[in-house]
């Protein structure tokens, strides 16, 4: 295991330097007659460089070189000897054209930035107008911005520009406005929108994105204003555009700990069962462990996994996952991207104290009907989308639904081979865009069933809607207002046993309203400001007995309600093009409301039903606690030159809201829980520093990151916690403190040939309950690992476009063990071993390692085209490796055997069949 | 059409296993060994009660290791004691007088280890417990791990049905004795030359066998309209044993227990019934009743008084229920004749009827049924 890893990173480098060839090495040269085809894969082998010929004007050409050796570039010369065709080189490609050269003088990209940003305002760089010629020799598009009349006092004029998409009308979150003059730039924000201050006059712009075409036009600034801009997106893609679009994402707008997925990057990976799962992609990321397959929890830099919030445009989904972690909640056909803040978390998300997981989905077509879906051995799909009101509405509809559960029947387990199961979840959502104002409706809906032999039959539902309204009030200020509904419920029956056989309901409800301003208020400001208000009604339900032969007590779990209302302000300074400051401040107000009966204890003494000395009973909707909590985010982004970056992050979050669970991964039965009189809200405060470099030469981006955190009133559970049997939930839990520390590293290299990441995390994650009663303390008041205490871990994801159509790719995982608690020696009671345990997770299981596999083929890349479908052949965990899930020590005819369990220990092979309308690169 | 085949096939070969439970070593450090563990479970009705005071060992090696030389005694909350005598290693005899076993009654115990050492006990009060009510089996087939390997054997269940003044805390132990036969009775033998014993000897043919079913079996019924459970799940006896064969008398011991008492009971069995599962809950320190007077180090095991009542039950050979097992005994044909039998293996038996023997060897285990572990004394309660 140990050599594994740096084998594999030899590999990379490898891989990378052979990429890295100059087109100036000698290569063997000499052929006859040969076919330019064969030619030019000759020189593919040999040297690694690509011959683009997109007008097929060497086709026919045959190919002679008496030479021995040239460099490639002769060759590439030798082999147009003769006719009109002009060889461009193109990074350490060539393209052909006839007549003409790609863009002759195009200096080398790292030049070309550092002399456009040192150019003066006067813009007569012969580089730059050389560019321009090359790039666009047609007319520019002048957009005129302001209404006529005297500049502004203040020299500068505030400007919004808004991209969308050219076909669809969508929003196109990324992309950036460049102005090459003055050096400076902006990125657009979700809603494709841009803020940037300019003085009044003409300035060259440059509006891109992956994926789109690059467009330059002339602004002319008059006065404050906005502006729209249309891409189109490219048939094919130009990797060239990337680069920059990516650089401005990481270096200029990136805030520390924040990771952004781009679902078409990552359109190839491996998937487990043939789903794409953002989720486990999301563990590939530094810093974001998952426990292991089927665990449907993931921990964030330390954090329990109800640390962490999902939001799926804005509605909060309480449980993430399929049949217990297997698949994801979200159909990812529908998510355009996924944002996860884990260090500075933007000043208008609270009430978790790990991580925020905002996942934004397409808005639909504006412009034409368009329909996709694919089949796996497990789901099917399908998503249609299409302009209601051409141009101005638009309707995207989803639906997924599993139609076979033979995994199950794989499973090495009598009770879960009888069992069952079946999920399915459905989306829809409208938009319109009228004049300034933009109106949103999106509705979620996921269902899941579980029958585990008959002993359980479980199913939960999470389903939500949400109205967004959203208006330019003026120029310089967006507001948005939201509703928001989210409830998630689940059924359970227990027949294990007929006299304790049960049926439990319960339900979370979740009633948000919001009002968000973004204000483009002064030079260099930026304020976002808002508040909210969340009401939470919790049914824990009641324990009921189950059949006519079970003899258990009715347990009423009562209900609970909870108000949380904030208000937030953050100002995102720029005083300087290198310096980004972002200071804001989160107020919340918790509080826990009556109708409740809450029991007081007796002093001294642990809070245990024996020792209850009075009731206190507060009526309908009074105020049991006033939770006030002030939270501060600080962020700070130096850019050290313009391939370098330093951040700082502090970080304040609380949390009102816990998930009671005492398993390693999150139980299907665990339920949500206010704090409330006895449970304070933690609490967490983060220090994050972080250093980012882009190595050109390499292609490749870096960053470092540091972060400590430290979490107060973290609830842990007491040993054997129970929590159906007593609706008094202070009774089993405790809380303490949790500390975490660790160390990122994220390497990431972006549409090469090969491309990917690779990333590590040093991580670790301890809690301490010391309780003032010696009677609470776990591990006798010691500090000890928590269950996610991952030290190392590993990841590499690597594509390889073998050709446009073709790609392999590849997830290589390692990860430490998580720790347990082992026993560490034997005793006899009546002549039977049994076994005496270590300290709470002085021990770890053995650690995971897993290789995936796949491989991605397109069909043909005909622009005109009705459908076009594309297979995805997966293999999960292709070394076979059976990583253990959990240890365990059973007592076998008086001896004590050890045993691992892994959930699945042989590789699986799925295939999945997508397709869409349109060609290779429709939307 | 033949790659699709094979693809398919290719793809179910992948599947046919996707979980997998194995064997793990793990590794463990020896530091937690010898920590005195005090097994003290006195009960309402045994003349003659017993404590055993032992060692923790090495997990690789599990092995009881005896305490000897404690004082042991046990205090009645009026003060009188009663103390207890080493018999065997580590095993402490003693006679507590009725009048402190009622129901209420109140004892510690205190215990002085060999090194001066004084460990106490909180004091546990009896509690009051119901009779067994039933205690009964059915043919089940429970299903292995991997589909089609499967278990047929009996079940044994018991019902509990007390009232409401009667302790709410439970447990049970299963003592299991079977009869079994070796294969032959003990007639010809061979030692340098062939001997017949006439007439046979059938003594070592029948024995029988007790054993402790190594399992912790806790309920309570707090939770619970009634003080009472239908079908509580005892035991499982497979198919594959001698133990259906010829005769099966299961003891079932009835214990009811204080509330404490009852609590590490109940973390004994969730820590000894590990098993796999997504959903699996760490093991927890199982903490008793006993504690070192001077020191913070930690004592294992418990003191308890509990209400014991017990329960015997026969079961004859199950109709339909098909028995594989093996008897331990393994023949093997002599082809070269007796050379092949060096002088130190004497003396070695032979398989034979009354009137000759054949050149077939005969290991120990189908002759002389002590070689199994059990005894060829009728215990006084089997019926035939």
């Amino acid at each position: 295991m140990r050599y594994r890893l740096p084998f594999l990173l030899f590999l990379v480098l490898l891989t990378i330097m052979a990429q890295a060839q100059q087109p100036s090495g000698r290569i063997a040269s000499k052929m006859t007659g040969q076919s330019f085809a064969s030619f030019s894969e000759s020189v593919y082998r040999q040297s690694g460089s690509m011959i683009f010929d997109p007008m097929a004007t060497a086709e026919k050409l045959k190919v002679t070189i008496a030479d021995d050796s040239l460099t490639v570039l002769q060759m590439v010369l030798k082999s147009v000897e003769g006719t009109n065709i002009m060889v461009s080189p193109w990074h350490q490609h060539f393209v052909l054209l006839p007549g003409k050269m790609l863009i002759q003088s195009l200096p080398p990209y790292q030049k070309l930035t550092s002399v456009l940003s040192t150019a003066d305002s006067s813009g007569k760089v012969p580089a730059k107008a050389r560019y321009l010629e090359g790039r666009a020799p047609e007319v520019v598009q002048t957009i005129r911005v302001g209404a006529e009349g005297p500049a502004k006092s203040s020299g500068r004029a505030r400007i919004q520009g808004r991209i969308t998409d050219k076909d669809s009308g969508e929003a196109v979150f990324g992309a950036t406005l460049f102005f090459p003059d003055l050096g400076i730039g902006a990125v657009t924000d979700e809603k494709g929108l841009a803020s940037i201050q300019l003085r009044p006059g003409k300035h060259l712009m440059r509006a891109e994105y992956l994926g789109y075409e690059r467009k330059n036009f002339l602004l002319e600034v008059r006065n404050d204003g906005s502006f729209n801009i249309n891409l189109a997106r490219t048939a094919i893609q130009m990797e060239e555009f990337v680069v920059f679009g990516d650089k401005q994402m990481n270096m200029k707008s990136k805030d520390p700990g924040l990771d952004k997925i781009v679902m078409k990057s990552i359109k190839e990976l491996p998937m487990m069962m043939g789903e794409r799962d953002v989720l486990k992609i999301s563990g590939t990321l530094p810093g974001i462990v998952s426990t292991g397959e089927g665990a449907s929890g993931i921990n964030v830099r330390g954090g329990g996994s109800d640390q962490n919030a999902f939001y799926i445009n804005r509605i909060p989904v309480y449980n993430t996952s399929h049949l217990f972690g297997f698949f994801p909640a979200f159909n990812a056909e529908i998510i355009r991207d996924f944002a996860i803040y884990k260090g500075h978390v933007p000043a208008e998300y609270g009430g978790r104290l790990s991580s925020v997981f905002n996942i934004t989905t397409r808005e639909g077509n504006k412009k034409h009907l368009m329909v996709r879906g694919g089949l796996s051995p497990i789901t099917g799909n399908l998503v249609v989308e299409g302009p209601v009101v051409k141009d101005v509405a638009s309707v995207l509809l989803s639906a997924r639904s599993s139609y076979s559960d033979w995994m199950l029947q794989r499973i090495e387990d009598p009770s879960i081979r009888s069992s069952a199961a079946h999920f399915n979840d459905f989306a829809g959502g409208v938009n319109a865009t009228l004049g300034k104002t933009k109106i949103s409706a999106f509705g979620y809906r996921s269902f899941d069933r579980f029958r585990l032999a008959d002993v359980n039959d479980y199913h939960y539902i999470n389903q939500g809607v949400s109205l967004i309204g959203e208006r330019m009030v003026t120029d310089n200020l967006r507001a948005e207002l939201s509703l928001i509904g989210s409830s998630y419920s689940f059924e359970l029956t227990d027949k294990q046993y007929a006299a304790t056989a049960y049926q439990h309901r319960y339900q979370n409800n979740h009633y948000e309203a919001r009002l968000d301003f973004k204000h483009l208020a002064f030079e260099n400001h930026t304020f976002d400001y808002g508040l909210g208000m969340i009401v939470y009604q919790l049914r824990r339900g009641i324990i009921e007995p189950y059949g006519m032969a079970s003899l258990r007590q009715e347990v009423d779990l009562g209900n609970e309600k909870g108000v949380e209302s904030s208000f937030y302000f953050a100002d995102n300074w720029e005083p300087n093009p290198r310096l980004t400051v972002t200071a804001g401040l989160r107020m919340s107000l918790f509080t826990p409301l009556g109708p409740k009966d809450v029991l007081t204890y007796a002093d001294g003494l642990p809070r245990d039903l024996r020792y209850v000395v009075d009731t206190l009973s507060f009526a309908n909707n009074k105020i049991l606690r006033w939770y006030l909590e002030p939270d501060i985010r600080l962020s700070v982004n130096y850019s050290t030159d313009e391939n370098g970056a330093v951040k700082l992050a502090f970080n304040q979050m609380h949390q009102n809201l816990f998930l009671l669970n005492n398993t390693v991964s999150v139980s299907p039965s665990a339920q949500w829980k206010l704090a409330d009189y006895y449970l304070r809200p933690s609490a967490v405060n983060q220090v994050s520093v972080g250093v980012f470099r882009n190595l050109r030469q390499w292609g490749l981006e870096t960053s470092l990151e540091l972060y400590y955190k430290k979490t107060t009133h973290f609830p842990e559970f007491r040993d054997g916690a129970d929590f159906i049997s007593t609706p008094h939930v202070e009774t089993t839990v405790l809380q303490g403190e949790q500390q975490a520390y660790g160390l990122e590293f994220f390497l990431k290299r972006n549409n090469r040939k090969l491309d990917g990441w690779l990333s590590y995390t040093y991580s670790r994650s301890l809690i301490r309950v010391d309780d003032v009663n010696p009677l609470n303390d776990i591990n006798n008041g010691k500090l000890y690992p928590s269950n996610h205490d991952i030290p190392h871990m590993v990841n590499l994801v690597m594509n390889y476009h073998l050709r446009r159509r073709v790609t392999f790719s590849t997830i290589v995982t390692y990860q430490r063990g998580r720790p347990v608690t082992f026993p560490v020696s034997a005793y006899f009671v009546n002549g039977v071993p049994m076994l005496d345990y270590s300290d709470r997770n002085a021990y770890r299981i053995p650690d995971y390692f897993r290789t995936d596999l796949s491989l991605t083929l397109e069909g043909n890349l005909k622009k005109d085209k009705l459908i076009h479908s594309s297979l995805v052949i997966s293999v999960y965990n292709l070394t076979g490796r059976d990583n253990p899930y959990s240890v365990f020590f059973k007592n076998e005819d008086g001896k004590i055997n050890s045993y691992q369990y892994a959930v699945i220990g042989v590789p699986i092979l799925t295939a999945t069949w997508i397709f869409k309308l349109g060609n290779y690169a429709a939307e | 059409m033949q790659q699709n085949k094979k693809l398919i096939l290719f793809w179910l070969t992948a599947l046919l296993l996707v979980s997998c439970i194995k064997p793990f070593d793990p590794d463990i450090s020896l530091s937690d060994t010898d920590k005195v563990v005090i097994n003290a479970q006195i009960n309402d009705i045994d003349t003659v009660q017993k404590i055993e005071i032992s060692l923790t060992s090495a997990i690789s090696k599990p092995e009881f290791k005896p305490l000897s030389g404690c004082t042991v005694r046990v205090v009645a909350d009026d003060g009188t004691s009663f103390g207890f005598y080493e018999a065997t290693a580590g095993d402490y005899f003693g006679t507590i007088d009725p009048a402190y076993l009622q129901p209420g009654a109140l004892l510690r115990l205190e215990v002085i280890t060999p090194q001066g050492e004084r460990i106490e006990s909180a004091a546990d009060r009896m509690p009051q417990g119901p009779e067994i009510s039933e205690v009964y089996w059915e043919l089940t087939t429970l299903e292995g791990n991997r589909p089609g390997n499967e278990r047929n054997g009996i079940q044994f269940y018991t019902d509990l049905h007390a009232e409401a003044w009667h302790s709410r805390f439970f447990r049970w132990e299963i003592v299991e004795t079977w009869e079994y036969h070796a294969d032959y009775p003990f007639q010809w033998y061979y030692d340098g030359a062939v001997h017949q014993v006439i007439p046979a000897d059938y003594s070592r043919l029948i024995c029988w066998k007790t054993a402790f079913v190594p399992y912790v079996y806790s309920l309570n019924t707090i939770n619970l309209t009634n003080n009472a459970f239908e079908r509580f799940p005892l035991h499982f006896v497979s198919n594959l044993t001698a133990r259906l064969a010829y005769g099966y008398s299961v003891e079932v011991r009835q214990y009811a227990l204080s509330e404490t008492s009852f609590a590490y009971w109940e973390q004994m069995r969730l820590n000894n019934e590990q098993d796999a599962g997504l959903f699996e809950k760490q093991p927890v320190p199982v903490q008793g009743n006993l504690r070192f007077a001077d020191n913070d180090k930690e004592v294992l095991g418990n003191f308890s008084v509990s209400a014991i009542r017990r329960k015997r039950l026969f079961v004859d050979p199950v109709p339909g229920l098909e028995l594989d097992f093996s008897t331990g005994c393994s023949a093997t044909v002599l082809e070269k004749g007796f050379r092949e039998i060096r002088p130190y293996e004497y003396p070695v038996y032979l398989l034979g009827d009354d009137v000759t023997y054949s050149m077939v060897l005969l290991s120990d285990g189908c002759v002389d049924c002590l070689v199994h572990g059990g005894i060829n004394v009728k215990p006084s309660f089997w019926p035939r």
